[in-house]
């Protein structure tokens, strides 16, 4: 156990007054060390992609999106509620004063055109409303639900390396960890789906188990891909994995390594988008076919809850997709400066990198969203298992070839305990063999997508502005 | 595998599609008997917007009808209003004693405004019909173009959606003096609007292959079942009235038809939703070489509305209070295909029965037949490529 | 047009429906009146006839000719006109054809069988002016609620006063549907419809 493990066991001892603490200590300095600053900081942030969609959607269709929630409510609320011990007058005179500070005068426009006070006044609606239970579901089911889904869109993120040792629980099998508790949202799903008694619920549902335990498969094809050619299901050790000395950090990215890994890339990308419900997968929710899907009868915090998963699932895809492909939390160049600085200064740069890397894979599944149709049932679950999977197949199949061609390993030089991992290094020979396949691959493909479209229409190709 | 191939076995699940629906376009009502997500039956229910609009005409004079036209065909607006004055002229013209002569100038306005209407109500059909797919996008795209026409309608007639602008005899007021010139810049963005439009969503593969091969008609099928405008034309069938029975001006202007041909490719086949959806496009693009060629037929105004050439009305009044009697039966093309109007007089002010035939009516009556057998996802893409709008379904 | 001429039509519905008459309205529209029995026939001929092949069914309408002013002295005075606007989308020729059903007993065979389009209009036909279509598959209200009482596009029609407990008319307020004709009968007021009260 290694990095917050410590602080955990510390506080354990502290809180219980014994060097051995009981499970009670433990559970609470758990919750205290680990769970505690993880939910404060990644629901908050997810919260956030929910604006980040909410803009990059207007400004994909030319509007201006949420702009004009004021942030002044929400902050006057925030006052009466801690200062409740003092009367109403001197209430409202601290908050005059505050609102005439430098600061907050020229943050607060801001921060309403960027549609954080559309955020707050949502977050507020929506723990005003009433929580409605429909006649015809099943109660205990119907509740629990979305905690459920809450709870399996968090859990990945205990392994999840935000940077250098920053990582809530380094266990060998993180990969494999992820993987498994992820399931956990099929069941939540499922769950709303049977539970609301509504019948565009239940399809919802249906579709969601059908398409998540799909494109399990490509997912985890994907990461035992990486595992294949790190020789660890370790996370950090991934990571760390990545790592090369020199100005440019990028060339050891897993991305890069190899094109079978950066097929698997792809495919990761992709599966990871419907994991997390996203157009073009979003099957479950559909709202154009099922009204909204598996939470259609949700309302209020409980409605607000499964929004939360979503984005949160899509942090987590953004952060094992930077993880398992683009070198974790490290810089594209000149990593190996940032590891000499001090280690609270590096921290904060690592978390600030890896910021960037999710929010784009972020920014890029919220592009996606906002411009292509959505697949139908058939269409999705056809791309699943006649498309990715068998890209998955042949990319663990050529990496594996790739690495016995390699036949040598050269040391790692990160990191500590890691130093001495051994890493797959390519011959000549390995290298050629590596790219040939992939082109050649995606030569047929693109002759096979050829042939079943056929020409474009003339008609068409006028309408998009070409010569007719 | 086909869909047929699926065997239909087990119990069915009834479904309840609408009347609130978010993809059912207005207040359309479906009952969907599926098996899984495949639709076994669907049946249509109407009459959630039945407002009586041909009762009404029976109790109203005349010109009263044309605003009700307007609530007939409210994405349209200009059309019907264009449908029942034509209709109507072409009763008072069964008798020399009341016949009417609309001016020019007032002809080539009712060519523009339905064409620019024509314009407006197919990107909503458009748009909508990505909706249907799941692309948000291309709609409001499409709506802010949209924008853009009722900017201008505002200018001419005050409204933006009901614009009681076409009336027996003319227009009701003339083109505003700047009008030729902003609908022609109009006219300059919106192509190469149109031209990203298409690259966002037209050309988009998931988009084709939703759409290719669904719910075909074939021609002879699109004929029986009284399908008119372009679902007609995506059937292949080579026919417009506009330029085979033409009215007003299009006979000068020689209208390019398209057809339905297979446009998604191998994957497709001839009146599938996608070739609907393409003959929209390939619609909206003609009518806006139709906008150009009117501006610049458009005769100079002159001082007074009743002017045979530069004027905007000829004068009714007088015989709209003694129209002939007997009745007569008029056909135009709305948007949504064929807008038919028998209209029964009995000599007085009052019409004795004013019926509307509409395009959405008839699509509706397909629904049933060419939803067995798809996907429940693509439900609503199959009532977005007909392109029903539900008041003229209901009127 | 470059199909048949009308009188031609006429000729050949004439060879097979010797009740068929050829028509022309006051402001000389034509078309051919047929009898209710003849219809089914007449209908074919025009659908299938290589010369004529009616393959479209422009509308399917009807008016009620109750109040309809000259034509007391014929026998049909009060009958429900159903007309059918056929057009030929291969020879691009139109004929209408009317068949006049007694509004007592209001029944014209359906030619739903011929054109498919009919189903709908049947109905709708039925629904508001309450003919009776013999044959057609699912003859149901269309546009009305089901249990809707009369058919509003007669011209006896009276508004119900209420309907499902919700008012037609508002306390003092005069409406009796159709502004007064001359000759017309003072409305009665209509007793309150039973809650299944359609036939």
């Amino acid at each position: 156990m290694t990095g917050l493990g410590y602080a955990v066991d510390a506080v354990a001892v502290w809180l219980s007054g014994s060097p051995a603490p009981g499970w009670i200590a433990v559970t609470v300095a758990v919750l205290l060390v680990w769970v505690a600053p993880l939910l404060a900081i990644i629901f908050p942030v997810a919260a956030l992609g929910q604006i980040v969609e909410r803009k990059v959607a207007a400004a994909i269709q030319r509007r201006h999106g949420p702009n004009s929630a004021s942030l002044e409510g929400p902050l006057r609320f925030g006052f009466r509620v801690l200062l409740c011990f003092l009367p109403r007058a001197t209430q409202d005179r601290a908050f005059q004063r505050f609102l005439k500070l430098p600061v907050v005068r020229s943050l607060l426009p801001i921060l309403q055109k960027l549609g954080i006070g559309q955020l707050a006044a949502d977050g507020i609606k929506m723990l005003g409303k009433e929580d409605i239970v429909p006649r015809g579901a099943d109660g205990a089911v119907f509740r629990l639900a979305p905690y459920l889904a809450l709870t399996g869109a968090f859990l990945p993120f205990c392994v999840v390396p935000f940077a250098h040792h920053l990582v809530m629980l380094e266990v060998s099998v993180g990969a494999l960890y992820v993987i498994a508790v992820s399931g956990v949202t099929v069941l939540a799903l499922l769950m709303a789906g049977w539970g609301s008694g509504n019948k565009f619920s239940m399809l919802g549902g249906m579709r969601a188990v059908a398409q998540l335990v799909s494109y399990e498969i490509p997912v985890g094809l994907a990461v035992a891909g990486v595992v294949l050619w790190s020789g660890t299901m370790d996370l950090h050790a991934i990571v760390a994995q990545q790592y090369r000395p020199g100005v440019f950090t990028f060339v050891g990215w897993n991305l890069v390594q190899s094109p079978f890994l950066a097929m698997l890339a792809g495919v990761f990308f992709l599966a990871g988008l419907a994991e997390c419900q996203r157009t073009p997968f979003d099957m479950a929710e559909a709202e154009s076919e099922l009204v909204s899907g598996f939470n259609t009868e949700y309302s209020g915090l409980r409605w607000g809850m499964f929004a939360l998963a979503e984005y949160t699932e899509m942090l987590l895809i953004g952060a094992l997709f930077a993880t398992l492909f683009l070198g974790g939390y490290q810089s594209p160049i000149g990593e190996q400066w940032i590891v000499g600085l001090h280690p609270l200064l590096a921290t904060l740069l690592h978390l600030g990198i890896f910021a960037v890397k999710f929010l784009a894979s972020l920014f890029l599944m919220v592009w996606i969203r906002w411009t292509l149709p959505r697949y139908r049932v058939d269409q999705v679950m056809r791309l699943c298992w006649l498309t990715l999977v068998p890209i998955c197949l042949v990319a663990v199949f050529g990496l594996a070839v790739q690495l016995v061609l390699a036949g040598g390993t050269e040391a790692g030089t990160a990191y500590g305990r890691l130093a001495a991992l051994p890493r797959p290094a390519l011959g000549v020979l390995g290298h050629l063999l590596g790219w040939a396949v992939p082109v050649l691959l995606l030569g047929v493909l693109v002759r096979i997508a050829r042939r079943r479209h056929g020409g474009m229409h003339p008609a068409l190709r006028q309408l998009t502005g070409g010569g007719s | 595998m086909t869909i047929e191939a699926i065997t239909l076995g087990g119990e069915r699940m009834q479904l309840n599609m609408g009347p609130h629906h978010p993809a059912t376009h207005g207040v359309l009502r479906i009952r969907v008997e599926s098996d899984g997500e495949i639709v076994s039956s669907c049946i249509p229910d109407h009459g959630y917007l039945h407002r009586s609009i041909e009762k009404i005409g029976e109790c109203i004079e005349w010109p009263m009808f044309v605003p009700y036209t307007d609530r007939v065909d409210y994405v349209c607006a200009m059309n019907a209003n264009l449908a029942y004055c034509v209709a109507v002229e072409k009763l008072l013209n069964t008798d020399p004693a009341t016949a009417v002569v609309v001016p020019r100038r007032a002809e080539c306005i009712r060519v523009l405004v339905a064409e620019l209407n024509r314009i407006s109500s197919h990107l909503i059909a458009v748009g909508a019909m990505a909706m249907d797919v799941g692309a948000y996008t291309p709609f409001l795209h499409g709506i802010a173009q949209r924008e853009h026409v009722n900017d201008i309608f505002e200018k001419l007639c005050g409204q933006r959606l009901t614009y009681n602008y076409v009336t027996v005899g003319g227009v009701a007021f003339d083109l505003h003096e700047t009008a030729s010139e902003e609908i022609a810049s109009f006219l300059d963005q919106f192509e190469k609007e149109m031209v990203r439009f298409n690259k966002l969503i037209t050309t988009n593969t998931i988009f084709r292959d939703r759409c290719a091969n669904l719910a075909v008609v074939t021609a002879a099928e699109a004929i029986a079942w009284g399908l008119v405008g372009p679902n007609l034309r995506g059937s292949g069938v080579d026919w417009d009235l506009r330029r085979d029975e033409p009215y007003g001006l299009y006979g000068e202007l020689g209208v390019r038809v398209p057809k339905g041909e297979r446009y998604a490719g191998r994957k497709g086949a001839v009146g599938d939703c996608y070739d609907r959806y393409i003959v929209r496009l390939l619609e909206i693009q003609e009518s806006v070489r139709l906008c150009r060629e009117v501006l610049k037929l458009l005769p100079p105004a002159a001082g007074k509305a009743n002017d045979p050439i530069g004027g905007h009305q000829a004068d009714v009044s007088k015989v709209l209070k003694r129209p002939p009697k007997g009745f007569v039966h008029c056909r135009t093309e709305a948007p949504r295909g064929e807008m038919g109007y028998f209209l029964v007089s009995d000599g007085t002010k009052v019409p004795y029965r004013v019926r509307v035939r509409t395009g959405s009516f008839s699509a509706a009556g397909i629904f049933h037949k060419v939803m067995r057998g798809i996907f429940l996802a693509d439900v609503v893409a199959v009532i977005g490529s007909f392109d029903v709008v539900v008041p003229e379904i209901d009127r | 047009m470059n199909g048949m001429t009308f009188e031609a039509i006429a000729a050949r519905i004439a060879q097979v429906c010797d009740e068929a008459m050829v028509v022309r309205s006051e402001n000389g529209q034509p078309f051919v009146r047929v009898p209710a029995a003849a219809l089914p026939r007449v209908a074919a001929l025009l659908r299938r006839d290589p010369a004529l092949l009616c393959d479209a069914l422009m509308d399917l309408t009807g008016y009620d000719r109750l109040k309809y002013p000259g034509n007391e002295a014929s026998p049909a005075n009060d009958a429900i006109a159903v007309v059918y606007l056929l057009f030929s989308q291969q020879h691009h020729h139109r004929v209408m054809l009317e068949v006049q059903a007694p509004r007592a007993l209001c029944s014209v065979p359906t030619v739903s069988g011929l054109w498919p389009a009919a189903l709908y209009f049947e109905r709708e036909v039925f629904d508001l002016l309450g003919v009776q279509f013999v044959g057609h598959p699912s003859l149901e209200r269309i546009l009305c609620p089901d249990d809707w009482v009369g058919h509003p596009l007669r011209k006896d029609y009276l508004y119900p006063a209420q309907y499902h407990g919700v008012p037609h008319l508002r306390e003092g307020q005069h409406f009796d549907g159709a502004p007064r004709r001359q000759g017309d009968p003072e409305p009665t007021p209509t007793p309150a419809p039973t809650k299944k009260g359609h036939p």
